[in-house]
């Protein structure tokens, strides 16, 4: 039935999380000797796609082809005996081993004895796939001891030795410097002509125009289309890659600004962020958009006193806020909503009065837990956000995960600051709670508070903030009304595609 | 705000989840089934030696379990903020020496215990101290200062007995009302004053949430560091305490006084039911923890068990203990909707 030049086939392929379908029948292939671009947003569901195909998760439904041949149930090792390997990011590698000994890793060659390794014929293979490759990598140094794109062509090299046909990468270019570029892009061009697919990930459409045949859009779990590279232009992708239904969008209360009441000026740190200038009023959302990597979540770091800026000042209602730590920030009036809430927000095992009143408590009252008053707090927060749950006892690991988020954002309500941050207010959170949300983010933005919002969501960007900062590369690029702002634009933006015939601001210093 | 048809459904599968709960809290919860193993040993032993329930017996028990109550109510602190300390059976040694030698010098009972205690609490600040200088878990560092505490101990004796008898009884051997002994009294002040600070202070909010979740607990504006500071302090406080009131029972020191009782300290802590990862845990469990060591203990020394054998029946129990919490656990994770089959791989 199936076409055997097709190194991977996906049929109709439906992931789903909880309520979430992440992805919604994709179907994608992959031919010999092919370099296929993913494209899609922050969470349109590559990562997913890729996942399935490496067998780290399973699917719901959907059926998947390996060089012509059904696979039932996919493990990582089985997907690694089909010949699928995976570049990532942030390389998987063994830091204290050498580039030869994380080649051969759990395939060791014996010498004559059993047992032992022999280091020789080790380093005579690795030193073979390195020089076919025109790689500049030792063979004998620590892995700790390699660039970042060392790294990244030491796992192209792994591929090579377990004799992949099949190579993902995923975002292999966002670390790299542009001759280190380059030199990838050759790499890649080689596995091509020995035949070998690859699926290439990228947040840098350049790149597919430069290296890639065909070209698959992801939006929102959902196939937009496959094109090939020659017969279609930049405008069209981006197109594919935005635009939804209005539905997507909500829509908020418009509320009246009031004076400036925070001031961040020339906050900087070397290698971290470049200075950053804005300001924002009362009732004022500001919504702070870019790719991942593009230096959001540097700039609440610096805000909320995680990382020390080398330069720059926040100002809180005229009063400049000495921040060296979290608590610093806290006192100031600054509360941080932070984006993984399982690793950064919860506290398990514990109860939601503990989890919602616990800064409050620390921060703003004597020796001895009141607890009468926190119970009284903690039932008016379980009313007000509306958190579905029995009782104010209950295990905050017992909730779902809107309802987790609100117990954050109680935390936060309680200490009443006048700067609230939310990092990815709704990231793994239902449509229904996620409308809560925004309600809940509207409502402390009429109360007087002023709220950074970053986001990774476009429809949310645009539906709550007031203005947009544009990151990118580290720094703030642009920060836009938010007056008729078009998807596709604000992601060109972000991507810094530039118009046709104007240049836009990415290129100032 | 209006409620949305999205939240419903969750707050029905709660409601279900709570009916299990009450029963599943009682069952699961260590320490009812912690009663109910010490009921049935204490029949048992009692049908097999009837000479198990009389009063003598039972306050013998009640002066035994003492010292090592005050101990874990400290290690309850520590193991709840995320640390340990293997050295306080190491730290009686040394500061219950130091106490004997003052008072033998003369010093006068009260100071001695006063500049012992003192030790005591600094000995106990440097193992946390050094673990978090060297970034080094405080089970390595306490490991080290074993060694270091013992071998000053050896110095300052010589390695010989430090006598002090019929000089600091009062605390170690006073029975109010004739019957109950001060020194089980001091054991359940401590309980008290730990179960006081977890329950009811700031600065038990800020252990639970440093064990619990040390980013988040960081980004809330507490100082994980000078939380688990002030953990090691109370720690040592008590193992002091504890110190004083060994002493004063025994009447002697020597460089090896307390040792393994470390052992039995953390052991009675994770009976208890306070996982070694730490952010949970009662002092009741301890409590109950102490209680079924020293029932034990009596039972076995009550059926003539080779005093051997009982080291053995210890080992044991805190493994059973710990398979206990890692089944709970486990639970836990399925409840919570993440398959156990996931969460070991």
């Amino acid at each position: 039935m199936e076409n055997n030049h097709l190194l991977v086939s996906l049929q109709n392929i439906t992931k789903i999380y909880g309520i979430h379908k992440v992805l919604d029948n994709v179907s994608f292939d992959l031919r010999k000797g092919e370099i296929h671009c993913l494209v899609g947003e922050n969470g349109a569901g590559k990562s997913t796609l890729i996942k399935i195909l490496s067998g780290a998760i399973s699917t719901e439904s959907g059926e998947l082809y390996i060089t012509g041949k059904k696979i039932t149930s996919m493990t990582p090792r089985k997907a690694i005996e089909l010949g699928i390997s995976t570049v990532y990011q942030d390389a998987e590698l063994v830091e204290s081993l050498t580039v030869t000994d994380n080649i051969f890793l759990g395939d060791e060659k014996s010498a004559s004895l059993p047992f032992i390794v022999d280091k020789k014929i080790q380093f005579q293979k690795a030193q073979e796939i390195i020089n076919t490759l025109h790689m500049n990598l030792p063979v004998d140094s620590l892995v700790e001891e390699l660039s970042v794109s060392q790294k990244q062509m030491l796992e192209i090299v792994k591929a090579l030795y377990r004799d992949s046909k099949i190579i993902i990468m995923d975002e292999p270019t966002s670390s790299l410097g542009l001759e280190e570029k380059k030199a990838l892009m050759k790499i890649i061009q080689n596995l091509k002509q020995r035949g070998i697919g690859i699926i290439y990930i990228s947040h840098y459409l350049e790149e597919i125009f430069m290296i890639g045949d065909r070209v698959t859009i992801l939006k929102d779990g959902k196939l937009v289309n496959t094109y090939d590279v020659a017969s279609v232009d930049i405008e069209t992708v981006i197109q594919g890659m935005v635009g939804r239904e209005a539905s997507a969008f909500y829509h908020r209360k418009k509320i009246p600004l009031g004076p400036v009441q925070v001031q961040v000026q020339n906050l900087s740190k070397k290698g971290v962020l470049h200075p950053v200038n804005f300001e924002i009023k009362k009732g004022e959302i500001l919504g702070i958009g870019g790719l991942v990597g593009a230096g959001r979540s540097e700039l609440v770091g610096l805000i909320f006193g995680i990382q020390q800026p080398d330069s720059g000042k926040i100002i809180i209602n005229g009063k400049e806020a000495v921040i060296h730590n979290p608590r610093d920030a806290i006192r100031a009036g600054i509360g941080l909503i932070t984006e993984d809430r399982r690793k950064l927000g919860l506290f398990i095992g514990r109860n939601l009065i503990e989890n919602m009143a616990l800064v409050h408590n620390d921060v703003f009252k004597g020796f001895i837990v009141d607890r009468d008053e926190e119970k009284e707090l903690s039932n008016l927060m379980v009313e007000e956000l509306s958190i579905a749950t029995s009782d104010i006892n209950q295990l905050v690991e017992e909730l779902s995960g809107g309802n987790q988020q609100k117990v954050v954002i109680a935390r936060w309500l309680l200490d009443d600051a006048t700067l609230c941050i939310f990092d990815e207010p709704t990231k793994g959170v239902d449509i229904g709670a996620k409308q809560q949300i925004y309600e809940l983010i509207v409502k402390l933005a009429e109360k007087g508070k002023s709220i950074i919002m970053v986001s990774s969501d476009m429809p949310e960007l645009l539906s709550l903030s007031d203005r947009i900062v544009v990151m990118r590369d580290n720094r703030v690029v642009e920060i836009l009304d938010n007056h008729q702002i078009k998807e596709e634009d604000l992601i060109k933006k972000f991507m810094g595609v530039e118009e046709k015939g104007e240049k836009t601001n990415a290129d100032k210093p | 705000m209006q409620t949305n048809p999205n939240v419903k459904s969750p707050g029905v599968g709660s409601r279900t989840l709570v009916k299990n709960n009450k029963y599943q809290l009682i069952f699961r919860s260590q320490w009812f089934l912690l009663l109910l193993a010490e009921f049935l040993i204490a029949i048992i032993t009692g049908i097999v030696n009837p000479r198990f329930f009389t009063v003598s017996n039972i306050i013998n028990v009640l002066e035994q379990i003492a010292v090592l109550g005050i101990v874990s109510s400290g290690m309850t602190l520590l193991i709840i903020s995320g640390e340990i300390d293997i050295s306080v059976g190491a730290n009686i040694g040394l500061s219950s020496c130091v106490m004997a030698i003052m008072i033998k010098s003369g010093l006068g009972v009260f100071p001695s215990f006063v500049i012992g205690i003192a030790l005591a609490i600094f000995s106990s600040f440097l193992v946390g101290l050094t673990a978090h200088t060297f970034k080094a878990p405080s089970f390595i560092t306490s490991l080290a200062f074993i060694s270091v505490f013992q071998g000053i101990a050896l110095a300052i004796t010589k390695g010989s007995f430090q006598t002090i008898y019929g000089q600091a009884e009062t605390i170690g051997m006073t029975r109010l009302g004739n019957v109950l002994p001060l020194s089980f009294v001091i054991s359940l002040g401590a309980y008290l004053v730990v179960h006081f600070i977890l329950a009811y202070t700031k600065f038990g909010r800020r252990i639970y949430s440093v064990g619990s979740n040390p980013a988040a607990a960081y980004l809330s504006g507490i100082s994980v560091i000078k939380t688990k500071y002030y953990a090691f302090l109370f720690s040592g406080f008590f193992v002091g305490i504890g110190s004083m009131v060994l002493l004063s029972r025994i009447g002697a020191a020597q460089p090896s006084t307390g040792s393994g009782i470390e052992l039995k300290a953390i052991g009675a802590v994770v009976i208890g039911g306070t996982p070694l990862s730490g952010g949970k845990g009662r002092i009741i469990g301890t409590l109950l923890g102490v209680l079924l060591m020293g029932i034990i203990s009596n039972a076995l020394n009550m059926m003539r068990v080779n005093p051997y054998y009982q080291q053995v029946t210890f080992g044991l129990l805190i493994i059973a203990s710990l398979a206990m919490s890692i089944f709970s656990s486990y639970k836990g994770h399925a409840r919570s909707g993440k398959s156990t089959k996931k969460a070991i791989e």
